[in-house]
């Protein structure tokens, strides 16, 4: 309430700026609580003393770190390792592969086939990842008629090598679609004239692509870069269906605290710090990347 | 005639990568279909020898799933309804507004997509059963409100961003009430990416299963969980059969957001796009 | 004279449309060459071909003896000047500049020495360390003649080079562009759709209609002499008197019976009594007299009308005469003081046979 009332710079003076308030009265009122609650909730919980066999963190206990402390653990270390590497792993895969289909979409399709391809990257995303998981297990899982495509990459299908590629395979599906599709509007803002002109200046056609339309995208993939990895490391569904028990994310670890141990003040601590550690790569990358960006043009 | 020949190799890498990326997202979902015919009990060597409807008929006749498909039903068009309205007009004062703390309320709202969904879940079980709620179905649309929220502010902010002020300055000088100006101007021209928002608020939450996880009891279940229970349960072909069902609704949806805000629209602002 | 550019018979479909068809043209060693045309006309197609951005279907692209229709665009050495200017906005000035030498083959030590000659040569020193976006148009405009002048190609292609500045800067660019090239003696063509920019620029005008070549001549000849009514029109204004020769004067003229009245031609261009035929008289050559003046000397031609509409440019006047049968007739005059002529009044306008362009009657054409 407190912005709506002090909007003095409004466009249209301050009987439209009484109508921001009230436009956002709902959202202030509604939703903002719905979300900050959980938050808050959480980070009180995180804060109590845990007591085995109690479901919730001690009531009036005093204030306590130890929660965020313990996670120092070595114990608790390759699960942040794994979560991280492999997200690393996934998002460098679904640009790899992600970057080029954008480009020919936006560059080198006929208008039909850039739809169909726009259409079929959108189902991708929009697909269950339920459906997803299981496709891919039936694929290319042990009993699927894939389950050697594992050989391409040096891993013997039945060492557990290979669960940690389940994993990654289910989070390419979902995160190569999201990277191509934020890569589109990239290259859309790429001026196609400026490829012509390094042929025209003497330049191959694979040279005059890199040095110009992909390091001009360079920003670009770097934010869809962010938006697939905050994506893969905040997945549960996926290790814990594909991983098999092997290949374990921090979010597995919030996720057991709560169903196998009911150690709510530990799963709170860690649920804080994933979201911290999330919404700093996000913001604070995303920030980066748009300063050196803005940089780079004046 | 050395720069031809880089170019030749430089491309096949091109489309060789276009081709794996394909075939990669391909070769799964067809085998999910093909499975789903299978006749077989037990998941044998592909592609199957005998082939029926089994899956689909165990699928339809189970109150299993009835049970899930009706709970996601409810939560997801609760949770769209809410977000939907209260999303579309949170963007437009966004849009509208030169108020101070204008960012970062924006950015608050846009939240949800960063957030990691499972600190989602578990935040909203510990607040719902704090405020004394314990039954699944208003814990669960309470979860979906928040992940659905934010698709429509952008989708909606997205479509607001190219209009100019003028119209609804136009309409005021014509003598029309912010509000009449607002309900006839401002939201019929928002239209397209209101209703693109909604699409995307119901399909995130109906294929949403971290933080219905959390927030499920046993009598209440979402479809996805349930789908999930089955799957670490035993490898059963229904879910095969299930996510074919999937598969056509996804297509349907696509064709329906392609006729009413057009696909090239809605990816040239970008699912997620930048923050702003 | 070298040719330096053979175009024979080029075409060019996109689909069901025909954007190049059958355009032959050529373009000798220093001239300068406007393709110019209304937009569509298959002109910025035609400049593409010579670029290698697009295959011809058919004809051939020959380059200083050589055949280069099937060649990549690194495998001409064509500059290009694009229409947006196409700046690398991710290099400087300098690194702009430097980018086609180091893809065709300059040894890098000339690089700094000769980005620094080419930018003096257009008027730009010191500017190399600069952004694109820190530049004005005009400027950005310059950096890349540069850019493309600095290989030193065979053929210069300018597309619509001055169409992104504003007025006062363009005819300013204009003079100083034409400067540029007649000193470094290159090779250009500049594709155009506005005939000022032409006319001013060219040594010889492709004037282009509908994927074809309408005409190809000097700009005095292409305003003096049209071949073809398009050409007429779209170089300057026209104003059109059709109908059927009469007879053959005693004076060497003869006379057209058109709907506007008798129209006194000289009898060249090969026609005879009793062809259609369209005549063509420049507005700047009609004069306005009064509506008494009875005696029309011999090969004049008097139509009388009313004042329809005034315009007032301050250097020319523009008065619209409309006839009894309805036509307009334009006329354009120096403006030397005095009130301007009052609508509604009685005039005439009077033209000589010697300002009038013959062209065969086409079918209705407005």
């Amino acid at each position: 309430m407190a912005f709506a009332r002090t909007s003095a710079g409004s466009r249209s003076g301050t009987r439209a700026s009484r109508v921001n308030g009230v436009l956002l009265l709902p959202a202030l009122v509604l939703f903002l609580p719905l979300l900050i609650g959980p938050l808050a909730v959480l980070l009180d919980e995180s804060l109590k003393p845990y007591e085995a066999g109690r479901i919730g963190g001690t009531e009036g206990a005093e204030l306590t770190f130890e929660n965020y402390t313990e996670l120092a653990d070595p114990a608790y270390v390759h699960y942040f390792l794994d979560t991280f590497r492999i997200g690393l792993i996934v998002t460098l895969a679904a640009i790899l592969l992600g970057y080029p289909i954008a480009h020919f979409i936006v560059r080198k399709a006929s208008p039909w086939l850039a739809k169909l391809l726009i259409a079929s990257l959108i189902g991708m995303l929009f697909l269950s990842l339920i459906v997803r998981i299981y496709a891919i297990s039936m694929a290319y899982g042990p009993l699927g008629p894939f389950n050697d495509v594992s050989w391409l990459f040096g891993i013997d299908p039945r060492s557990p090598a290979k669960t940690e590629l389940m994993v990654i395979f289910g989070l390419l599906h979902t995160v190569l679609p999201l990277v191509a599709i934020t890569l589109i509007s990239t290259i859309q803002n790429i001026n196609p004239r400026l490829e012509d002109a390094a042929l025209s200046l003497g330049a191959p056609r694979w040279k005059a692509f890199t040095s110009i339309t992909l390091i001009m995208s360079l920003p670009g993939i770097l934010s869809a870069g962010i938006i697939g990895y905050a994506f893969c490391i905040s997945n549960l569904v996926v290790p814990l269906i594909l991983g098999k028990g092997f290949v374990l994310f921090v979010s597995n670890l919030i996720y057991f605290r709560f169903s196998e141990i009911s150690n709510f003040p530990s799963g709170a601590a860690i649920s804080i710090l994933m979201m911290l550690i999330s919404l700093t790569i996000f913001y604070g990358l995303m920030r980066l990347v748009r300063d050196k960006n803005g940089e780079a043009r004046e | 005639m050395s720069k031809r020949y880089a170019d030749a190799f430089f491309f096949t890498g091109y489309y060789g990568l276009i081709a794996l990326a394909i075939l990669f997202a391909l070769i799964p979902i067809v085998i999910a279909v093909v499975l789903s015919f299978d006749n077989r009990t037990f998941i044998g060597p592909f592609p199957p020898t005998d082939w029926s409807f089994r899956w689909y008929e165990e699928f339809l006749t189970s109150d299993y799933y009835h049970q899930g498909l009706k709970t996601s039903l409810i939560v997801s068009s609760t949770a769209t309804l809410f977000s939907t309205v209260i999303g579309a007009l949170t963007a437009i004062a966004i849009d509208r507004g030169r108020f101070w703390g204008r960012g970062v309320l924006q950015s608050l709202f846009i939240s949800p997509l960063v957030i990691p969904t499972v600190v989602i879940g578990f935040g909203v079980l510990m607040f719902a059963s704090r405020l004394g709620i314990v039954d699944g179905l208003p814990r669960l649309i309470m979860g979906h409100i928040i992940i659905t929220f934010p698709y429509v502010v952008r989708t909606t902010l997205a479509a607001l961003i190219g209009l100019r002020p003028s119209y609804f300055e136009a309409a005021l000088s014509l003598g029309a009430t912010p509000y009449q100006a607002l309900w006839h101007i401002t939201i019929p021209l928002a239209r397209t990416g209101i209703i693109a928002g909604a699409i995307f608020a119901f399909v995130m939450s109906f294929d949403e299963v971290a933080v219905s996880l959390f927030l499920s009891d046993p009598f209440t279940y979402t479809l996805p969980v349930a789908l999930l229970a089955q799957m670490r349960a035993n490898l059963n072909l229904t879910i095969a059969a299930v996510s074919v069902i999937f598969i056509i609704v996804t297509i349907v949806l696509i064709w329906a957001l392609d006729r009413i805000a057009g696909l090239d629209k809605i990816v040239g602002q970008g699912v997620y796009g930048r923050i702003r | 004279m070298t040719t330096v550019l053979d175009l024979q018979s080029i075409e060019k479909s996109f689909g069901a449309v025909r954007a190049v068809d059958g355009v032959s043209f050529d373009v000798a060693r220093g001239e300068i060459v406007a393709l110019l045309g209304p937009s569509g006309c298959g002109k910025t197609t035609t400049l593409r071909l010579i670029a290698g951005f697009e295959q011809p279907d058919g004809g051939r692209i020959v380059m200083n003896g050589v055949d280069v229709a099937l060649r990549e665009p690194y495998e001409r050495n064509v500059g290009l000047v694009f229409q947006d200017y196409a700046l690398f906005p991710h290099m400087t000035v300098a690194q702009n500049i430097a980018f086609g030498m180091k893809h065709r083959g300059t040894p890098r030590a000339e690089i700094p020495k000769k980005t620094a000659e080419v930018l003096e040569r257009v008027h730009l020193s010191g500017v190399e360390k600069r952004w694109p976006s820190q530049l004005s148009g005009g400027q950005q405009q310059r950096v890349a003649l540069a850019r493309a002048l600095v290989t030193e190609p065979d053929l210069m292609l300018l597309d619509e080079p001055l169409s992104n500045l504003d007025a006062k800067l363009r005819h300013h660019l204009r003079i100083e562009l034409r400067e540029i090239l007649s000193k470094t003696g290159s090779t250009t063509i500049i594709v155009t759709h506005d005939q000022e920019e032409a006319m001013g620029l060219a040594d010889r005008i492709v004037l282009m209609n509908a994927g074809r070549i309408e005409q190809i001549d000097t700009p005095e000849r292409l305003y003096a002499e049209p071949k073809t009514r398009f050409s007429a029109d779209f170089i300057g204004q026209s104003n059109w008197f059709e109908g059927t020769v009469r007879g053959d004067g005693a004076d060497g003229t003869a006379q057209v019976d058109t709907p506007a009245g008798p129209v006194s031609i000289p009898l060249v261009n090969g026609f005879a009594a009793g062809d259609r035929i369209a005549v063509c008289v420049r507005p700047e050559r009609i004069t306005l007299t009064g509506p008494d003046l009875e005696s029309t000397a011999p090969g004049q031609t008097r139509v009388a009308g009313t004042v329809d509409a005034v315009e007032m440019l301050g250097s020319d006047i523009r008065v619209w005469l409309k006839t009894a049968n309805g036509a307009q007739i334009q006329s354009s005059t120096k403006y030397l003081g005095g009130p301007r002529p009052k609508v509604g009044t009685k005039a005439a306008a009077c033209f000589n046979a010697a300002d009038c362009i013959l062209l065969e009657a086409e079918g209705k054409r407005e």
